[in-house]
């Protein structure tokens, strides 16, 4: 059975040390795989023979495509959602969006948003795997499910030998993942309550910068232990401090970020310290860059009018949907097993992951190639900086999303509506 | 294919100095002497009474890469102040100070610029530099790879590697990344600042490595020449916006022992710190060691006033320089065992004394190096100014009177401060052709740009003769495209995708094997995922072809 080398785009932290037996549709992953891939990969070997549907009832590609096209034509407030593709993907996703006038939002957006929105008020000093790999002699770990969307974090980033490391566990850590750290890691467990998060981020800032501050309850934190930790922060030599956005799920998560970011700020005029927030499933980073690139501002954005927007509180792609202001969604989706939202009263085309079913959400179901697997497919890192090309696994047929959506832009040039 | 453009004045200093009006004929994208016998002419081009260049080449501009795209995503509300509409043939897009790629290859061209030459393309980062610049239409493209902050090399320097090894190292960077040229950004000291060591002087030693910038200048020049890479070792000196930098530029000079090498953004290179605000020009000695020094090549990166972002891979000093920029946010990186970046934006205003003798020093250097073969005319787009600035930057250097009305406007502490009154040098348009066209070709070792002989590129901008050079400049009649008509007095008219350019100089592969080990005990991917091959970087750089340029190794 043929063993091939795999980067596994299931998480943003691409991993491309994988060994995958290949027999016909079915992946056997022999090594690197995290329980993330793994449940991809069995649910996408178990595939056989997906095809395009109409109305939900098998169709040619050819056929599908020109449903999918009439559909699109006679759209006048279009949405394109999902987005969770490769750079070819994506920049097929917006020549298309140019062309239908379309608002454009990655399904995960707002979650993206809260780190980019702390960006654009703030600013950022950040760092990658590798200066974290091996320089790294203090890491703060911040967050209650990170370890379960990018599994091998500590296995990859942590673990390796190298700087002798401190970690901070701010908020309680997974049993199986503190199992994880290495042995001959010195340990402080604050094991804050998550929504404690932003206070405890800003007593040890004040505590750095020698304001006298007393441990409250918001903190959940004894002050004996947020000393010890500000004690930590400042004898760092190169301090990290890891985040999932994802995790900071409540109001104005933004501003978490941001006293993130004011900490770090703050212990760089005496060390060095960076933030390095986990981020890049469902490729919302590859998304967000190649729209940004493009157009010069990120999403979500409007494309209607022949004009590009960015504006988040307009255009992300839910309270687009839920406040009627859109007349078709078109949902591209090759990674995630996520199906397109059932949106009542409005068509919808879907490209979709091959073992996705959508029922009777969508007008037309295309499956398409899932990047890595049926396709070779580029995809941004967590880190922002790696753009890795995940080869193709297996030869499924299915068509690439940018072959599905450059064959639905070029039946679109032909007729009008 | 045939075409004729009829009647223009040939202005084409890659072959002499003579202007005579003559025919320009084009077949299949490429310039021919003449037609061949009963050749038929498919399509004239009336040209009579204008003026026809070579395309453009910007051989320092921030296009490509990470550091832009943060640039963009941290300022979109100067991109939403700027936004192209679409028409047939453009996507919709912005144009702030960090533009989007769209709008950046159609500005270019409409400007007659057919090749743009990303100066900061990290390894690491080099996938996505090539599809930013694939997603910059219609011109042509290449990148310069950095080092010399990288832990690899910085560590090959410190255990005395030889030569050879470090050589290799610099062509397989080439190689892999797809490059054209390496850069050297303040060396030793990005890697420094990681170190939290927070200036690094020429002759100061790394904190961790033990080894100075000169070390590294020296070695990485010297690799660069006996490769037989066409453009010089590209080099960011230490200190970026120091006052008293003066001393450590001149001391960059001297650690290239002679070697060819490009000074680049020299006008953040040239203060000193006379005068009450302990903050002065020292464009006078160093152009007098550049008109010295035949070895050296500069580009100005003047500054134009109004707001801007820059973004550069000189983290260390964007770092210390973050705290005058506006509005008040940026981004400070370190990079992956490889290099770091910092975006910082910036409002330079006419009325400031720093800013104001800042753009004083950037004219003085223009104006104080006398061969134009050796000074290039950028604003380090968009560190000193976006490069839809260079129309009104021809015509401070071309109108003296003009330099002088600017002049009495600036900051008066500025102006008492500057001998940029007393320089009365204009320059003449053989002179701009020179250093936007023959010469950045001639650095960069593209035999078939940047002149209208015979075999080149039917890259050829029809300008109409103005009064008023920014007129001139800021909207030539036609662009041509290897040979298709592209622009027409500043609007678009097709979008075809531009080659990438690169070199492949030869090199001992065995340097891999040393590499491999690296990447497996440092790195978070592999040596195969970080190679870029030719078939990838068309893919990602959307190019239609790469152009490969030769290199003629050289033994020292
Ligand atoms: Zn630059």
């Amino acid at each position: 059975m043929p063993l091939r080398g795999a980067t596994c785009g299931f998480c943003g932290l691409l991993c491309d040390d994988l060994e995958i037996e290949v027999e016909g549709a079915a992946l056997r992953p022999v090594r690197g795989a995290c329980a993330r891939s793994e449940a991809a990969l069995a649910a996408l070997g178990a595939v056989v023979d997906p095809v395009p549907r109409i109305a939900g009832q098998p169709a040619s590609l050819d056929s599908a495509l020109t449903a999918a096209a009439e559909t699109l034509r006679c759209a006048r407030r279009p949405v394109i959602g999902g987005l969770d593709v490769d750079v070819a993907g994506m920049r097929s996703a917006l020549a298309l969006a140019q062309r239908i006038g379309a608002v454009v939002d990655h399904a995960g957006g707002s979650i993206k948003y809260r780190n980019l929105h702390a960006l654009q008020e703030f600013g950022a000093i950040t760092t990658t795997f590798a200066e974290a790999r091996n320089r790294a002699d203090l890491v703060l770990l911040a967050g209650d499910g990170w370890w379960r969307r990018f599994p091998r974090f500590v296995e990859r980033i942590l673990a390796p030998t190298g700087a002798e490391r401190r970690i901070v566990t701010l908020t309680a850590l997974d049993p199986a993942t503190r199992m994880t750290l290495p042995k001959q890691a010195e340990v402080l467990a604050l094991d804050a309550p998550l929504v404690g998060l932003p206070a405890v981020c800003t007593m040890l800032h004040a505590l750095v910068a020698d304001r006298p501050v007393q441990a409250t309850r918001l903190t959940g934190v004894s002050q004996p232990a947020l000393q010890r930790c500000a004690e930590w922060l400042r004898a760092a030599k190169y301090g990290v401090i890891v985040w999932s956005a994802a995790d900071f799920d409540w109001a104005h998560a933004e501003l978490t970020v941001q006293a993130i970011a004011q900490l770090v700020r703050t212990l760089n005029a005496t060390t060095r310290f960076a933030a390095l927030p986990l981020a890049g499933n469902d490729a919302d980073l590859t998304a967000n860059a190649v729209q940004t690139w493009q157009a010069g501002v990120p999403l979500p954005a409007s494309y209607a009018n022949r004009s590009v927007d960015f504006d988040p509180k307009r255009y992300a792609w839910r309270d687009v949907l839920a406040r009627g202001e859109a007349d078709l969604l078109l949902w591209v989706s090759s990674l995630s097993a996520a199906a397109p939202p059932p949106v009542p009263g409005i068509p919808c085309v879907a490209l979709t992951r091959a073992d996705v079913g959508v029922g009777a959400a969508a007008h037309v179901q295309i499956p398409v190639a899932t990047p890595g697997i049926d396709a070779a497919g580029h995809l941004l890192r967590s880190d922002k900086v790696i753009t890795l090309r995940l080869p193709r696994l297996r030869e499924s047929g299915l068509p690439a999303v940018s072959t599905v959506l450059d064959a639905l832009l070029a039946r679109l040039a032909l007729t009008r509506c | 294919m045939l075409t004729r453009l009829a009647g223009a004045r040939i202005v084409d200093p890659a072959h002499g100095a003579q202007e005579e009006v003559r025919d320009l004929y084009v077949r299949d994208g490429r310039i021919v002497d003449r037609p061949r016998d009963g050749e038929r002419i498919d399509r004239t081009w009336d040209a009579a009474g204008t003026i026809a260049m070579a395309g453009a080449i910007d051989l320092h501009t921030h296009i490509g890469g990470g550091k832009v795209n943060i640039a963009r995503g941290l300022l979109p509300e100067l991109g939403r102040q700027h936004s192209l509409s679409a028409t047939d043939v453009c996507g919709a897009c912005t144009i702030g100070p960090a533009p989007s790629t769209l709008a950046t290859g159609y500005r270019y061209a409409a400007m007659g610029y057919t090749a743009c030459f990303e100066p900061a393309m990290q390894p690491v980062n080099a996938r996505q530099a090539h599809m930013e610049m694939g997603d910059t239409p219609i011109v042509d493209k290449g990148a310069y790879a950095m080092l010399g902050n990288d832990d690899f090399l910085l560590r090959l320097l410190a255990d005395g590697a030889d030569r050879a090894v470090i050589r290799d190292y610099v062509a397989w960077t080439l190689h892999s990344t797809q490059a054209i040229g390496i850069k050297v950004v303040n060396a030793g000291g990005i890697s420094a600042f990681k170190f939290n060591q927070r200036s690094l002087d020429v002759d100061e030693a790394h904190v961790h490595y033990g080894i100075t910038p000169r070390t590294i200048l020296r070695e990485l020049a010297r690799a660069v020449h006996d490769l037989g890479v066409p453009h010089p070792l590209h080099v960011h000196s230490s200190n970026l916006g120091v006052p008293g930098n003066v001393d450590s530029t001149l001391a960059t000079i001297d650690a290239a022992e002679g070697l060819p090498i490009h000074l680049t953004h020299l006008q953040f290179h040239s203060y000193g710190t006379e005068g009450d605000r302990r903050f002065s020009s020292a464009a006078a000695r160093i152009a007098e060691k550049v008109n010295a020094s035949p070895n050296v090549s500069v580009d100005v990166g003047q500054i134009m006033f109004g707001q801007t972002v820059t973004a550069s891979g000189d983290s260390m000093l964007q770092y210390r320089n973050a705290r005058h920029g506006r509005p008040a946010k940026w981004v400070v990186m370190d990079i992956e065992c490889d290099a770091g970046c910092g975006v910082v934006p910036f409002r330079y205003r006419d009325r400031d004394f720093v800013n104001a003798l800042q753009w004083a020093i950037g004219l003085e250097l223009f104006l104080l190096i006398r061969d134009p073969w050796r000074v290039f005319l950028t604003t380090d787009h968009p560190n000193g100014g976006p490069f839809t600035s260079y129309p009104h930057l021809i015509k401070l250097l071309m109108d003296g009177s003009f330099r002088k009305d600017v002049l009495a406007r600036i900051n008066p502490e500025a102006a008492a401060m500057t001998a940029l009154g007393s320089l009365e040098r204009e320059y003449s348009l053989q002179e701009i052709a020179i250093m936007t066209r023959a010469a950045p070709a001639r650095i960069l070792g593209l035999e078939d740009h940047g002149h209208l002989g015979a075999g080149a590129a039917a890259n050829i901008v029809i300008y109409e003769p103005h009064p008023d050079p920014e007129v001139m400049f800021a909207t030539p009649r036609w662009v041509f495209k290897d040979g298709e008509l592209v622009a027409e007095r500043g609007e678009v008219k097709a979008v075809p995708q531009g080659a990438i350019h690169t070199v492949k100089p030869d090199f001992d592969r065995g340097i891999e094997r040393r590499l491999k080990t690296w990447f497996e005990q440092h790195h978070t991917q592999s040596l195969a995922s970080f190679k870029i091959d030719d078939e990838e970087v068309c893919e990602c750089g959307r190019a239609p072809r790469l152009a490969v340029h030769a290199c003629r190794a050289r033994s020292s």
